[in-house]
């Protein structure tokens, strides 16, 4: 596919001139938090950042979002679907690893069995703008261990990377050639190729933070009752923050909300380390204690997504790490895990 | 706090030895620079991990109340007299002694069930604030040398003046030091400011309605409901809470405006002379919502309307627990 060279003081323009065409989701500070949103027309995306507080999947799968309505008639009730209402829109500046937890999320909800409408529908209208990180974000990310790269067009439409002066702009796929005619004219030459390489073999090299996250599958395989389980959840205050910002922890709860004769209903994020998440109706909770909870997010994250999909549902970016309130590492328990 | 570090441990190590604490819950160094996390130590070898610094940043009364009501759920089902008796140690400054005064008044265990390490506190870095400071830059490494942060960050070597990203809540604090404890560890820590306390509540209470309104609406639109404030905070303990009932449902479970409000108004009215300014539910919170504003409102109301300081003194009973049949007969009671 072609491939083009940009200034790198003209990104920040693209992205506004584009925003003036088409709903584009990027990085904007807000206060003290770096999140992706809408940029409005006229707004310049931060680019000055390391990664997003959110991670990118509330575009494809939002933390709340309506799946059908219906209305009580004298003929009885009336729905109406609420799928394929996705607008053309671009997710510009996702880090490698958030872009890596979209081919993660696309194994889920865009599966041969099982198709999901609502996802797949955004997915298919944004086109995925990577920014390859040419320097570890931060010294906490571990993206290397879980199948990841600091520079790597998986999962994107378009890469972009910073060599020097300018960025090496690729289009990974047709969807991402539509947005051609945004970056220029500017053919970029093998010399840009070797600057590439060499930066992605330079930041692969920095990123110092390393899990054996393969390695311990064949030991979840056969620990599901091993003593370590009691060790890890005591301080956990059984809060969302981890799921709710896992690029990759996609967990609803279904709800219908009912005004008058009118209702809709609502999928919602959860979160596995919420009490409630498997509480059943009889009042029975099979996962007891924040002890089940906790094994289960490790579970699920290296084994069973590996069992369904094999794949690691974790792209590490260190979002959990950095962020949880009582630092409840997920690194060190992927180490602990290994040393059974 | 090198002295008491040490002193901590021994008097840490001599509890669990002498079996007078079956656990004491502490802090010890986080995997991250410039963290320290909770931790439970069982074996007196294992006492040596704990800290106490300016890093130690979570009300640790929370961790109090969860286990001693784990530990009662597990003796339910026990023969009365075969039942086992466990104490919770608990490092504590004055904040974590407060909320203590709070669960006791509310009976929620009783005082020999429990073991107060008290130590003294000069503030707890405000971990956002100290990012912000830096201009959002990876923290590296770090020390807090002589009343400076040393840090190597992604964008070089920085300085910050500890007392520049102390807590908003330490800055202030009027209680800084444990009002009850069982072992008190040093001398007591020097004050802060507590004639500041309602500065910024005083401040924000002058201004025009709307504006205060608007200041909610937007705080509450970065809530995204992972609850991290509750969870955090020891006086929200309620097995169930209203959040989480459905029958019937009081919020909705989606990121509708209204109910993130709703959620955050009602955790706010239930803190009523019970938050004991611990800044917790701040430092949890993923995205940064004020909600030490209204809280600190709420504080000042309360002591302003009927003197209660939230577990300032045992004798100190909250207003809420305190009503009086013979003299709180406001009509407003029978007629509303």
């Amino acid at each position: 596919m072609e491939k083009r060279l940009i200034k790198k003081d003209a990104l920040a323009g693209i992205a506004k001139k584009m925003a003036g065409d088409l709903l584009v989701w990027a990085p904007v500070k807000k206060e003290d938090n770096v999140l992706f949103a809408p940029l409005g027309a006229g707004d310049e995306p931060f680019l000055a950042y390391l990664n997003t507080k959110n991670a990118p999947k509330n575009v494809f799968f939002p933390h709340t979002e309506t799946l059908m309505k219906f209305t009580r008639t004298p003929k009885g009730m009336e729905f109406s679907s609420e799928v394929n209402k996705a607008d053309q829109s671009v997710l510009f500046g996702v880090r490698p690893c958030d872009a890596h937890s979209f081919v993660l999320l696309d194994k889920l909800f865009d599966q041969e069995k099982y198709k999901d409408g609502y996802y797949i529908d955004k997915r298919k209208n944004t086109t995925v703008i990577s920014l390859a990180c040419v320097k570890p974000p931060y010294t906490s990310c571990f993206c290397t261990s879980v199948d990841g790269e600091p520079v790597s067009a998986d999962g994107a439409d378009i890469l972009l990377t910073d060599i020097g002066g300018d960025y090496l702009v690729e289009f990974v796929t047709e969807k991402g050639e539509k947005l051609a005619q945004y970056f220029g004219e500017t053919k970029a030459d093998a010399a840009a190729d070797a600057k590439k390489a060499e930066a992605a073999a330079k930041v692969k090299e920095a990123i110092a933070s390393k899990i054996p996250a393969h390695e311990i599958k064949p030991i979840l395989d056969v620990n599901f009752d091993n003593p370590f389980w009691n060790t890890i959840h005591g301080k956990c205050l059984a809060c969302g923050t981890c799921t709710y910002l896992c690029p990759t922890c996609h967990c609803f709860d279904i709800s219908d909300e009912v005004k008058g004769s009118d209702g809709v209903r609502l999928r919602s994020w959860d979160s596995c380390m919420f009490p409630l998440f498997t509480k059943e109706t009889s009042g029975h909770n099979p996962r007891s204690s924040q002890k089940e909870r906790w094994r289960q997010r490790a579970m699920h994250k290296f084994k069973y997504y590996v069992d369904m999909f094999d794949a690691i549902a974790c792209v590490g970016c260190g979002r959990c790490v950095m962020s949880c309130p009582v630092n409840i590492d997920i690194r060190k328990i992927v180490a602990d895990i290994s040393k059974l | 706090m090198e002295n008491i570090e040490t002193k901590l441990r021994e008097e840490a190590k001599r509890l669990l030895l002498e079996k007078k604490a079956d656990v004491i819950i502490g802090y010890e160094k986080g995997t991250l620079p410039l963290t320290a996390t909770p931790c439970f130590i069982t074996k007196p070898e294992e006492a040596d991990k704990l800290v106490w610094n300016n890093l130690c940043t979570q009300n640790l009364a929370k961790f109090v109340h969860d286990l001693i009501t784990q530990h009662k759920n597990s003796q339910k089902r026990v023969k009365p007299e075969d039942r086992k008796k466990k104490v919770v140690g608990v490092v504590a400054r004055g904040c974590t002694t407060r909320s203590l005064i709070i669960h006791l008044q509310e009976r929620q265990y009783g005082r020999e069930d429990i073991c107060i390490l008290g130590v003294p506190c000069d503030g707890y870095v405000d971990g956002k604030g100290l990012k912000g400071k830096i201009g959002g830059a990876d923290i590296i490494d770090g020390v807090i040398e002589g009343g400076q942060i040393k840090m190597k960050t992604s964008d070089g070597d920085k300085t910050v003046a500890l007392k520049e990203v102390l807590a908003d809540c330490c800055v202030t604090c009027r209680f800084n030091n444990p009002i009850i404890s069982d072992v008190l560890i040093g001398s007591p820590a020097p004050p802060m400011n507590p004639e500041a306390e309602y500065d910024d509540v005083t401040a924000f209470e002058s201004k025009p309605i709307e504006e205060r309104w608007a200041y909610f609406i937007k705080e509450m639109e970065k809530c995204m409901r992972c609850n991290a404030c509750r969870q955090a905070c020891p006086s929200c303990y309620c097995p169930i809470c209203f959040v989480e009932q459905s029958q019937p449902q009081w919020v909705g479970i989606g990121e509708d405006a209204t109910d993130t409000q709703v959620f955050q108004l009602m955790r706010l009215y239930h803190m009523v002379g019970r938050c004991v300014d611990c800044g917790s539910c701040v430092s949890v919170c993923p995205m940064g919502v004020d909600l030490r504003k209204f809280l600190k409102k709420i504080d000042k109301d309360c002591f302003e309307f009927f003197g209660n300081r939230a577990g300032s003194g045992m004798e100190d009973m909250p207003p809420l627990g305190k009503f009086d049949e013979h003299h709180d007969k406001g009509d407003f009671v029978y007629n509303p």
